[in-house]
């Protein structure tokens, strides 16, 4: 009876006359891309490289007494000329243990200010050990200390040391009865796109559109003073929701539209159908709709509509995986599978970097999830409308 | 004149209620007792009472919005029975409702006009139609066109006030409901909106229920109901019910002299006085019967007795009167009840 054209048009206006909150919604995922897109670099996949050599040391034990020290040297020549992951910002030659400690809390120092990510320390008789290694097989240790701050770059750090290790055994000559191991990373943001966008991306863009859709739609039943009053003309309940679903979700397809134009002239790197990409963020968007609408039905005050949106906010953050489910104990790695973050950013770190089509399971549970706060959403309205004295 | 309407098409009766109870639950809370009252259509009917009389409950039950569990007796709304739940689509499609505070209707940063087509759509009403339909009830209502397309947050208060009889309207219904439609309204300005409702009255004939505190709300209504503690005390056109006091509502207005006890009682004494209300310090309001012949009488008792008269003046009583003696005349003879079983 009622005609629900009349209903979206009012969801519109009330929309377009919340500016701070389209503010919001427009300008915030934008401003974000282009912070990101105009940051150079990528994650610590280059090492800023430090050396101490304590090959000039004196010789001691068994070995002759001739100070060599021409394979410290090629080394660092390794590091600096031809290594890809490794540039060498300062090299040291220590020629006793003061030298040597005055050198080690230089690098020591760089390495706090972030001038350096790494330095490598190379032993007391590095040539000769070499040198006599050619005939036998004794070891060689080579130490090195890295920011332990960061954790991917620790990571990191093991496979790049590969590059100039092994550089350096085909020049020493000790490939005799070696296999070889040259670390190649699949599945990477190529170094000429922008890097930091594109790593971001995937991890960002669910987080941003789901927190800022379900921002709007929060309030979109607890601040609308004439909604009751509405329920004494033959509109129902379900119009009312329908209507809100329909306008908020055009809302959503604007700013994911938006978003999704906007990474696109910030150079996005997507091995995989960018289409494909676009759906999950829309379906991402449809959750944050539904999960505010949610909000909105159980929340008796706008103030409380803001303490719930917090609240879900951050345990949507918190599960999202962020932190690695691996880490959490049994019980709690179920709200990663039960939330829809994590799911969001799997699909979209897959579809960029590995270029895999969707994953039918992870979008099922995101529209899964959709769905049921919809549902519940609905269910509360109606209860609270039945229950509640309208104050009409 | 007031009863013009009524009379084109008397038969019609818009809302019929009889033996209604409401409890919260039934049976046990019992907010409203046993009414019953009819209203005809184009009447303009008032629902008098002091607050939590049970007004609103009474138009809540009408208005479908109290569930069957919670009331029970004969209800028909433009002839629709608010009891089935199937019945409300079409008999919310039939009545129109002006709530109490204009932010329940009104979307302030909406214009009055996309107000107004939001609620034709609930009707289902053609927007071209709506928008025709509200420019003619903004015209009458004299809601100034250069502001139809403004943000209603900046309409005057009774300009809202307006809008929200417009809203209320669009949809041509059979009854409108209208709840405290002058409470917030400073004095000077009540009377307006009450010669506005009685102007959309006259205008289109609709059928009105108006539930207020404000008695001067009585002069546009047709019928009035007083409503005490949820039971339906007096039901009637409001000069009737004053014309049903003693000498017609005709009230001797005396300034006595150092009035006390015994001077009140002295006159009440007087053979045709039939009541005494005390109504300030000095001042004495006397009914009684055969009025004009007794009056020059009362005036020589006094005289008479020793009661000193300062001033004297004649008056016809006003609704607002006649609610407060029959309002106190139920207090007494509930007290009397009370006091009468304790022994
Ligand atoms: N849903 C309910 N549950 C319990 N009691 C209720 C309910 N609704 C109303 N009442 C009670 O019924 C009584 C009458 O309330 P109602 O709102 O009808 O009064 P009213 O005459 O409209 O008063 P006012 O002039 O102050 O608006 C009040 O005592 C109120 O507390
Ligand atoms: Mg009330």
């Amino acid at each position: 009876m009622s005609d629900l054209g009349g209903l979206i048009r009012k969801e519109f206006g009330r929309i377009r006359s919340d500016k701070r909150s389209l503010v919001l919604l427009f300008a915030i995922p934008i401003i974000l891309i282009v912070v990101l897109g105009l940051t150079a670099g990528g994650t610590t996949t280059f090492f800023n490289a430090s050396i101490i050599s304590k090959d000039s040391i004196e010789c001691s034990g068994e070995f002759p007494d001739n100070t060599s020290s021409e394979y410290a040297y090629s080394f660092m020549s390794i590091v600096k000329n031809n290594c890809t992951a490794f540039g060498l910002k300062t090299n040291y030659t220590a020629t006793d243990e003061s030298s040597f400690q005055n050198a080690k809390s230089e690098c020591s120092n760089l390495l706090k200010s972030e001038v350096i990510d790494i330095y490598i320390i190379l032993p007391e008789n590095f040539s000769e050990v070499v040198e006599a290694s050619k005939n036998g097989s004794i070891n060689i240790y080579i130490t090195y200390y890295i920011d332990g701050s960061d954790m991917t770059a620790v990571q990191a750090a093991e496979v790049a040391l590969m590059e100039p290790l092994a550089f350096f055994r085909m020049q020493a000559g000790l490939l005799e009865n070696m296999t070889q191991v040259i670390p190649y990373t699949e599945f990477d943001v190529p170094s000429w796109k922008t890097q930091i966008l594109n790593y971001a991306l995937p991890m960002m863009l669910p987080l941003i559109i789901l927190g800022l859709d379900m921002n709007l739609t929060s309030l979109s039943i607890v601040s609308e003073g004439p909604l009751p009053r509405m329920l004494l003309t033959p509109t129902g309940r379900r119009e009312i929701v329908l209507s809100k679903l329909i306008s908020y979700s055009a809302v959503m397809f604007l700013q994911v539209t938006e978003v999704f134009t906007a990474i696109a002239i910030f150079d996005l790197y997507c091995l995989g159908s960018l289409f494909d990409f676009y759906l999950v963020l829309l379906v991402t968007g449809f959750c944050g709709v539904t999960m505010g609408l949610f909000i909105s039905a159980i929340s008796t005050t706008e103030q409380v509509a803001n303490q719930i949106y917090l609240m879900m906010f951050i345990v949507l953050v918190m599960f999202s995986g962020f932190m690695p489910a691996e880490l959490l104990p049994p019980w709690m790695g179920v709200f990663i599978d039960i939330l829809p973050l994590g799911h969001s950013m799997e699909l979209l770190s897959n579809i960029a970097l590995k270029g895999l089509g969707i994953d039918e399971f992870h979008l099922s549970v995101v529209l899964g999830i959709a769905i049921l706060f919809l549902a519940i959403a609905y269910i509360a309205y109606a209860l609270k409308t039945k229950l509640k004295k309208l104050e009409v | 004149m007031a009863t013009k309407n009524s009379e084109l098409s008397s038969s019609e009766i818009k809302i019929s209620v009889k033996h209604l109870n409401v409890g919260f639950p039934l049976g046990e809370k019992q907010i409203i007792k046993d009414v019953s009252f009819d209203v005809k259509k184009g009447e303009i009917n008032g629902f008098l009472g002091i607050s939590g009389a049970g007004k609103t409950t009474i138009i809540r039950v009408l208005t479908c919005q109290i569930p069957k569990k919670n009331w029970e007796g004969e209800v028909t709304v433009a002839k629709i029975s608010p009891e089935k739940k199937s019945n409300h689509r079409e008999l919310l499609s039939k009545i129109g409702y002006v709530p109490q505070l204009e932010n329940l209707n009104l979307y302030y940063d909406l214009t009055p006009m996309v107000n107004v087509e939001i609620f034709a759509s609930n009707y289902g009403i053609d927007k071209d139609i709506a928008v025709k339909k509200a420019q003619d009830l903004l015209s009458i209502l004299d809601v100034p066109e250069d502001t139809w397309y403004n943000k209603t947050r900046s309409l005057s208060g009774g300009e809202k006030k307006r809008l929200s009889f417009a809203i209320g309207m669009i949809n041509d219904p059979d009854i409108l409901f209208l709840d405290e439609p002058t409470t917030g309204v400073d004095a000077a300005k009540r009377y307006d909106v009450l010669s506005y409702l009685k102007k959309i009255n006259r205008n289109t004939g609709t059928t009105m229920m108006i539930i207020t505190h404000d008695l001067e709300a009585a002069h546009i209504c047709d019928t009035v109901a007083i409503l005490r503690a949820g039971k339906l005390l007096e039901y009637g056109d409001p000069k009737g019910l004053i014309s049903s006091l003693p000498s017609q509502g005709q009230i001797a207005r005396l300034t006595i002299e150092d009035l006390d006890r015994n001077k009140i009682n002295k006159v009440r004494d007087f053979a045709p006085v039939k009541k005494v209300m005390r109504s300030g310090n000095e001042i004495l309001e006397v009914f009684m019967e055969d009025f004009d012949i007794n009056l020059s009488k009362l005036v020589e008792y006094c005289i008479h007795n020793d009661i000193k008269i300062i001033s004297l003046s004649r008056d016809e009583a006003t609704f607002r009167r006649y609610f407060q003696i029959r309002i106190k005349e139920e207090e007494e003879r509930e007290q009397r009840f009370e006091q009468g079983g304790g022994h």
